[in-house]
C-alpha cells in the first residue's frame, strides 16, 4: 500500500511540474489512438455492408432480345458449370419491368415515359467469391447472346480498396503522431529523472531496487498514454453511436459493427498503449538510471 | 567479512587509483583507512560498494562476490552496507527526519515502522532537537550525523564512512568518532577513511594506509604519521 502511494504520489508530482507537456502528450496519444480506432471501425462497417452486397447479385448478364429460349438455357447451363459460380437465376423481361416499377414507384413521370419492352431479360449470377467477377467478363467476352454485362464486384472492390487506403494512410499518420508522443514522453521523463538525480543516487546508495526507482516514471508514462487512449476510444464509441442515428446511416449504409469487434479493438488499443508507455518509460529513464 | 585479493583500479585515462590491494577485514572490526589526498581512500570504499568496478582482483563483501555481482543484484550488496559519502548527500527539500526516513521508505517500510526507527536513529546520533530542520539549517557536523543515521537505517553489517570528520573542528570530530565507536561496539564493522592523524593516533585502532593506490601499512592499534 505504502509502495503504491509512493509510486502514484511521485508520478503526480512529476506531472505537476510540467502540466503543458503532459497535456500535449495526452493529446498526441489521443489523436493517434482515435485515428486507429475510427479507421479500423470504418473498415469493419464497410466490410459488413459489402458482405451483404456480396451475398446478393454480383454479375448481371443482359441478354440480346434476339436470343431464343434454348440459347439462354445453354448460356445459363454453361455459366452454372463454372466453378466460381454459385447460382444463376433467369430474369424475364416481365420481371425486369416489375423490378423497374418497384425501384422507381416514387417517380411516376419516369414510369409513364419508359417503354418497358426495351428492358432486356438477364441472367443474374451469384459468385462464390465476388472478386472473381473478372473471370465471368472474360468467359462471356464476344458471346453473341450477350448484350451487356454489369458487375457489382467492381464497385465493391473499389470501395474496399478505398477503405484499405484510408486505413493505411490514417494508420501511418497515427504512427507519426504516436512517434511524436513517444518523444514527448521520453523527453519529459528524462528531464524529470535528471532533476531527481540526487534523489535517485541516494536511493541506489541505500539499496533501492531498480524497479522501485523506475516505477514512478513507468507509472507516469503508462498513465499518460492510457488516459489519451481511453479518451480516444470513448470518443470513438460515441461517434459510432451518433452516426447510427444520423442521416449517414440512412443514405449511405447501415452503421453495423459488432460489439465484439469494438470491444476487441478497445482492448487491443489499451494494451498497445500500455506497452507503448512501458517502452517509452524504459527508453526515457535508461540513461539516468544506469549511470 | 571483507576480503580483497590483488584488487586494482585503473581509470580510463590510465590513472591508477588502486594497485594490488590484498587484505581481510573481520566482522566487528574498526578500521581507519588513511593516506594523503589522492592516495585512493575513496576509491577503495567505492570499489567495495561497487560504485567503481575494480579492474582486476577479487572482492568479497558480506558473503557476496562483488566482482561477479550482476547489476540487478547490486541492491542486495547495498542493503548490507551503510554508506556515508565524502560530501553528505542530503536532500535539501527534506528535513533531517525525512532524510533519514527516506532510506526506510525506499525499502518499503510501513509508516509506523519508519516513525519508530527514525526516532531511534535521531536519538542515537543526537539530532532530536534538530529533527525538523532542513540541511541548510544544520551545521556540517549535524549533517554528517544525519547522513550516518540514514546509513544505519537498514541495520547494515558494515558501515563505510568517507571522511566523516572532513571539515569539522576537533571537538566535533571526536563526537563523530565516538558515535562510530558506539555503533561498532554494537557489532557493526566500521571502516572510516580519514587523513586526520590526531584522531587516528589517539584511538588506537587498526590502520590501513594507502599511498599512490598501494597498501603500505596494516597495523593493529596503529598510528598515522604525516610529514
Ligand atoms: N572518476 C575518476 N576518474 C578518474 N580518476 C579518478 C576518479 N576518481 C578518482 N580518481 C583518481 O584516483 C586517485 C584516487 O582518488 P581518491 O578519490 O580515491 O583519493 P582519496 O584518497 O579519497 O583523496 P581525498 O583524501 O582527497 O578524498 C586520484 O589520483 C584521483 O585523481
Ligand atoms: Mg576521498
Amino acid at each position: 500500500m505504502n509502495k503504491l502511494t509512493y509510486v502514484a504520489k511521485n508520478a503526480m508530482l512529476n506531472m505537476r511540474r510540467s502540466p503543458l507537456i503532459v497535456f500535449a502528450t495526452i493529446i498526441a496519444v489521443l489523436v493517434s489512438s482515435f485515428l486507429v480506432f475510427t479507421t479500423l471501425s470504418a473498415r469493419s462497417i464497410v466490410e459488413n455492408n459489402t458482405i451483404r452486397w456480396q451475398n446478393g447479385v454480383h454479375v448481371v448478364v443482359f441478354l440480346d432480345d434476339r436470343v431464343t429460349t434454348t440459347a439462354h438455357k445453354q448460356l445459363q447451363e454453361s455459366l452454372e458449370s463454372y466453378p466460381e459460380v454459385r447460382t444463376v437465376d433467369y430474369f424475364t423481361k416481365a420481371e425486369a419491368a416489375e423490378e423497374f416499377k418497384a425501384l422507381f414507384n416514387d417517380q411516376p413521370e419516369l414510369l409513364s415515359e419508359v417503354d418497358f419492352a426495351i428492358l432486356p431479360s438477364s441472367l443474374r449470377v451469384n459468385l462464390n467469391n465476388p472478386s472473381d467477377y473478372q473471370l465471368i467478363l472474360e468467359r462471356m467476352d464476344g458471346n453473341p447472346a450477350v448484350k451487356e454485362i454489369r458487375t457489382s464486384g467492381e464497385a465493391i472492390e473499389r470501395l474496399l480498396n478505398l477503405t484499405n487506403t484510408l486505413v493505411v494512410s490514417a494508420t501511418s499518420f497515427a504512427f507519426l503522431i504516436g512517434f511524436a508522443a513517444f518523444i514527448l514522453i521520453v523527453n519529459t521523463l528524462r528531464l524529470a529523472a535528471y532533476s531527481k538525480k540526487k534523489e535517485i543516487k541516494i536511493m541506489r546508495l541505500v539499496g533501492a531496487s531498480a524497479t522501485y526507482i523506475r516505477l514512478p516514471f513507468i507509472f507516469e508514462a503508462v498513465f499518460e498514454s492510457l488516459i489519451g487512449t481511453s479518451i480516444a476510444v470513448g470518443l470513438g464509441w460515441a461517434l459510432i453511436e451518433y452516426s447510427k442515428g444520423s442521416i449517414v446511416s440512412d443514405s449511405i449504409f447501415d452503421i453495423t459493427i459488432s460489439d465484439n469487434y469494438l470491444i476487441y479493438l478497445t482492448l487491443l488499443l489499451l494494451l498497445s498503449s500500455l506497452i507503448f508507455g512501458l517502452i517509452a518509460s524504459f527508453v526515457g529513464i535508461r540513461k539516468v538510471i544506469n549511470d | 567479512m571483507i576480503k580483497l585479493n590483488n584488487v586494482s583500479l585503473v581509470f580510463q585515462g590510465g590513472s591508477v587509483a588502486l594497485s594490488n590491494i590484498t587484505t581481510t577485514i573481520n566482522d566487528s572490526e574498526f578500521i581507519y583507512l588513511v593516506g594523503h589526498s589522492g592516495s585512493g581512500k575513496s576509491s577503495l570504499l567505492k570499489v567495495l560498494y561497487k560504485e567503481f568496478e575494480a579492474t582486476k582482483g577479487e572482492i568479497e563483501v558480506a558473503g557476496l562476490d562483488v566482482i561477479e555481482l550482476p547489476k540487478w543484484k547490486l541492491p542486495l550488496l547495498r542493503r548490507k552496507l551503510g554508506i556515508v559519502t565524502q560530501e553528505p548527500q542530503l536532500l535539501e527539500n527534506r528535513t533531517a527526519f525525512e532524510n533519514i526516513a527516506f532510506a526506510l521508505e525506499v525499502m518499503g517500510a510501513d509508516n509506523q515502522e519508519i516513525d519508530a526507527k527514525t526516532n531511534t536513529l535521531l536519538e542515537l546520533v543526537d539530532i532530536v532537537e534538530n529533527a525538523y530542520k532542513y540541511p541548510n539549517q544544520l551545521s556540517g557536523g549535524e549533517q554528517t550525523r544525519v547522513s550516518i543515521a540514514r546509513a544505519l537505517a537498514n541495520n547494515p553489517m558494515i558501515l563505510l564512512c568517507d571522511e566523516p570528520t572532513g571539515n569539522l573542528d576537533p571537538d566535533l570530530s571526536i563526537q563523530i568518532v565516538s558515535l562510530l565507536e558506539k555503533i561498532n561496539r554494537a557489532g557493526t564493522t566500521v571502516i572510516m577513511a580519514t587523513h586526520d592523524s590526531s584522531i587516528v593516533n589517539r584511538r588506537k585502532k587498526r590502520v590501513l594506509e594507502l599511498s599512490n593506490g598501494k597498501l603500505i601499512r596494516d597495523e593493529l592499534e596503529g598510528s598515522y604519521i604525516t610529514n
